[in-house]
C-alpha cells in the first residue's frame, strides 16, 4: 500500500466526516424547537465546530501531503481557486459563528438562534457545493 | 556471444520500458515540436500513461492551465493562439491535481 495514497485516503475520511458534521449538525438543529432549552443546540454546536475544524485541518493536510511528496501544491486555477476560496471562507465563517453561538446564544432570542443555524446550514451547503467544483475543475 | 549481447539488450530495453510505464509518460504526436500552426483550432494529439502515481492530465498553453483532461489518449483543440511562439505542455497530475513531474512540452509558432 502506497503511503501517499493511504495519507490521502485517511485525510479524505476526516474531511468527509467533517462535511457530514457541519451539514447534518446544522440541519438537525434547524429541526429543533428554538423556544425550548438550549442543551441540545449547544451539543450540536460542538459537533459543527468539530466538523469545521476537521474540514480546515484535513484540507490543509491535503496540500501538505502534495508538498511533501512532490515539493509543490496542487495545480489549480480559475473556478477551482474560487471554489477553494469559498470553502475557506465558509469554514472560517462557520467556525466563528459556532464560537459566537457558544459564547453569546444564551442571551439571543429564538428567532436569532434560528437565524444563526440557518446561516451555519448555508455555509455547509455552500462548502459542499464548492467542494464538487474544486474536485472536477482545476 | 552475440546471442548474449542480444539477450542483455532485450532485457535492458524491456526493463527500461517497464520503468517508463511505471513512472508514466506523455507523448504529443502532433503537432511536431517546432511546428508552425494556425492561430485557431489547433489540434493537439496526445497519449498518456499515467503510471501508479498519476490520475489525469492538465493541458497548458504558455504555462497557463487551460484544460483538465481525463481521457488518456485523444486530441485536444486549442481554440486560439496569438501569432508568435508558444509552449504547449501536458502534465500528469495525481488525484489532488498535483503535477507528479512527468510532462511533455512542445514549442509551436502560430501564424
Amino acid at each position: 500500500m502506497d503511503a501517499q495514497d493511504l495519507g490521502y485516503a485517511l485525510t479524505q475520511v476526516v474531511h468527509n466526516l467533517g462535511a457530514v458534521s457541519v451539514t447534518g449538525g446544522a440541519a438537525a438543529a434547524r429541526c429543533l424547537r428554538f423556544s425550548e432549552p438550549q442543551a441540545a443546540q449547544r451539543r450540536l454546536v460542538w459537533l459543527v465546530l468539530a466538523g469545521w475544524a476537521a474540514q480546515g485541518a484535513s484540507g490543509a493536510t491535503f496540500g501538505a501531503i502534495s508538498y511533501a511528496t512532490y515539493g509543490r501544491f496542487p495545480d489549480i486555477h480559475g473556478i477551482a481557486v474560487a471554489a477553494l476560496a469559498l470553502k475557506m471562507v465558509c469554514a472560517a465563517a462557520g467556525f466563528s459563528l459556532g464560537v459566537l453561538y457558544l459564547v453569546r446564544a444564551s442571551g439571543w432570542s429564538a428567532a436569532r438562534r434560528q437565524g444563526a443555524w440557518s446561516a451555519l446550514f448555508g455555509f455547509a451547503l455552500a462548502a459542499l457545493t464548492a467542494a464538487a467544483f474544486l474536485r472536477w475543475f482545476s | 556471444m552475440n546471442l548474449l549481447k542480444a539477450l542483455l539488450l532485450t532485457c535492458a530495453l524491456g526493463i527500461s520500458g517497464i520503468a517508463l510505464a511505471a513512472d508514466g509518460s506523455v507523448t504529443i504526436s502532433s503537432p511536431a515540436d517546432g511546428a508552425k500552426v494556425g492561430t485557431s483550432g489547433i489540434n493537439v494529439a496526445y497519449s498518456v500513461v499515467t503510471g501508479p502515481k498519476g490520475d489525469h492530465v492538465h493541458f497548458y498553453v504558455d504555462d497557463k492551465e487551460v484544460k483538465v483532461l481525463h481521457e488518456l489518449k485523444g486530441t485536444y483543440t486549442v481554440d486560439s493562439l496569438k501569432a508568435g511562439a508558444h509552449t504547449l505542455c501536458i502534465k500528469i497530475v495525481d488525484k489532488s491535481h498535483t503535477p507528479i513531474g512527468v510532462e511533455k512540452c512542445i514549442k509551436v509558432t502560430a501564424g
